[in-house]
């Protein structure tokens, strides 16, 4: 069944109750509701086309107590955050007015991500990428081999903590 | 007498990705692309048979290994990766103002369209319009870029098909000599004959010289006459038409969730096109008049491309003549590289490329004092090549070898932009 609705982040809220907060971003989603929220933009709103799959590290950050003037009362403390990835999505619903929508989640450095292949057949080779690149591994995804680099390539070159001039054999 | 109710008609189309497709176009039968050859048919004899990378008919670098029982295809797996240079690492080390010359090279057959969709991304994150004559010739010369690399497309895909039409490379000489005229409008436009570094965040570098209009003008009359030539020659052909039609047939379906756009998805009947769809620069300016055909075959992208070729040239025309006057650029030119900052956040914007969409998104971090930083924190390119090519698993499976060769070339892949 497939209904017209003009704001899927609305659809989104209202279906599942998250709340988006950046629109290029879309909804923050819990890992075990990814597949079932996928599998509903497809088959319910009908996003058939996958425009990409992206992750993002951000590094493990101390924790930070802003400046302040003494007498002054102290500011809050911004909390350490973890060693993690922002994983987001972007499909997209064909023809005359296009739309896409985003989706996104976050995945701290040794946990696993749902794999959306089983949704989108294109989500396969973007999934790759990204777990080549930048180390997110994908659970149940079918082959999940490198594709840019070699296979035995030390590291994922778009981690923030791989250095640009990092040292490799000349014949690779 | 008892009535049997008449059987209620089969819906003659059905809805796929906000398109109407007719339901015959819809086939379910792909080929399976993790197929366990283990299980594989334990009579027949499987050979592995490695194309490329360096071969020519595989535009580029590409490594696909082939499955054959006797002469068909059992199971396609492309490998990548033969011309990665760190494209998107080196774009978190670059300013946003010289990362245009570096994307340049993506795709190295059309580097206008590399050059508008990353600096559209910029300036979306800068939040500033480029001005109406910026707009203009932005469109116009996308869409020169569009008619030379469906040119080149034509010449090289006649040399994949090689004997068939008399070695093929006649075929390719004519497209390269009427190429070789809209880099001289390049040239005369940029200084470059390649990789121009035209574009630049919130506009042009360039400015139109005196004159260009009607060189502009000269040369597509030229290369619209010429067109009708290649017609001739390949249309009817009764051996371009043997090796093309029904072969290569791609599921309107599948080419979606692979992410497949631009003249392989029209070929399938997917009427889908970001210039009329989602207009961005100047394409509001003029009616765009989406080709699309039905067979999703090699034959019809073939006709579909030099339907599109056309297009773009009355496209051109439509916007020659109306050129605003005004600045080229919405930035001071002088202070660009240490202007654009642009506050922390996320952006993606997409073009309709010759090969489908291309498209960036891009992380801007934070920089000192609050401010934005100078460089993208991720910059991720969306290139239509790579898309195209993990469609090549499902439809090669039960094909001959020499047919692949040609959907492999019908599929236009660019490696320099897969691979990135």
């Amino acid at each position: 069944m497939i209904v017209d609705h003009p704001d899927t982040a609305a659809w989104v809220a209202e279906r599942f109750g998250w709340q988006t907060a950046d629109p290029e971003l879309g909804p923050q989603v819990p890992a075990d509701q990814l597949v079932a929220l996928a599998t509903a933009l497809r088959d319910e709103l009908d996003f058939a086309y996958v425009v990409y799959c992206v992750a993002v590290h951000y590094p493990a950050e101390d924790e930070i107590q802003p400046k302040f003037k003494e007498g002054e009362e102290p500011p809050p403390v911004i909390p350490a955050k973890p060693d993690r990835c922002l994983v987001t999505y972007r499909v997209r619903r064909l023809g005359p007015g296009t739309t896409t929508f985003g989706f996104h989640l976050w995945v701290p450095t040794g946990e696993t991500c749902p794999s959306l292949v089983d949704v989108w057949a294109g989500m396969d080779w973007q999934e790759r990428e990204q777990y080549d690149l930048v180390g997110v591994v994908f659970d149940g995804h079918p082959d999940l081999r490198r594709i840019m680099m070699s296979e035995d390539w030390p590291g994922h070159p778009l981690r923030r903590d791989y250095a640009i001039d990092t040292r490799h054999h000349p014949w690779r | 007498m008892a009535v049997t109710p008449s059987p209620t008609p089969e819906p003659a189309t059905q809805r796929v990705g906000g398109l109407e497709l007719p339901v015959e176009l819809l086939r379910p039968a792909w080929g399976d692309p993790y197929l366990d050859l283990d299980d594989y048919d334990a009579e027949s004899d499987v050979m592995a048979l490695n194309l490329g990378p360096q071969h020519p008919s595989t535009h580029g670098v590409l490594r696909v290994k082939l499955f054959m029982d006797g002469e068909v295809c059992v199971r396609a797996v492309p490998y990548l990766g033969y011309l990665h240079r760190g494209v998107e690492k080196l774009c978190e080390k670059l300013s946003y103002a010289n990362v245009t010359p570096i994307v340049d090279k993506n795709d190295y057959v059309s580097p206008m369209m590399n050059e508008l969709a990353i600096n559209m991304t910029f300036e979306k994150l800068m939040g500033c319009e480029p001005p109406p004559r910026a707009q203009v010739i932005r469109t116009i010369v996308a869409e020169l870029q569009r008619v030379a690399s469906h040119l080149l497309w034509v010449g090289t895909f006649c040399l994949d098909i090689g004997g068939a039409i008399g070695g093929g490379a006649s075929a390719f000489m004519h497209t390269f000599r009427e190429r070789e005229l809209i880099l001289e409008i390049f040239e005369e436009l940029t200084g470059c004959r390649f990789h121009y570094n035209h574009h630049t965040v919130g506009g042009q570098r360039h400015d139109i010289p005196a004159g260009w209009d009607t060189l502009v003008k000269q040369t597509l009359d030229h290369i619209e006459r010429r067109t009708f030539e290649y017609e001739d020659m390949l249309t009817e052909n009764p051996v371009f038409k043997a090796r093309t039609i029904g072969v290569g047939v791609v599921d309107p379906k599948l080419a979606m969730a692979c992410g497949v756009s631009g003249p392989v998805l029209r070929a399938s009947g997917g009427d889908h096109d970001l210039r009329r769809d989602a207009p961005y620069a100047a394409y509001d300016r003029v009616d765009v008049d989406v080709q699309v055909r039905t067979e999703g075959d090699i034959y019809a992208r073939y006709l579909l491309r030099l339907a599109e070729l056309r297009e773009s040239i009355r496209i051109v025309r439509c916007l020659i003549d109306d050129i605003p006057e005004g600045p080229i650029c919405a930035l001071k030119a002088v202070k660009l590289p240490g202007a654009v900052k642009p506050k922390p956040g996320f952006a993606y914007t997409a073009i309709e490329s010759p090969r489908g969409e291309l498209g960036t998104f891009v992380v801007a971090g934070p920089g000192k004092r609050g401010k934005g930083g100078p460089n993208p924190y991720r910059c991720k390119i969306r290139p239509p090549s790579y898309h195209v090519l993990s469609l090549l698993p499902y439809i090669a499976p039960g094909e001959n070898l020499s047919d692949i060769i040609a959907i492999l070339g019908s599929l236009d892949p660019i490696m320099g932009e897969a691979d990135r």
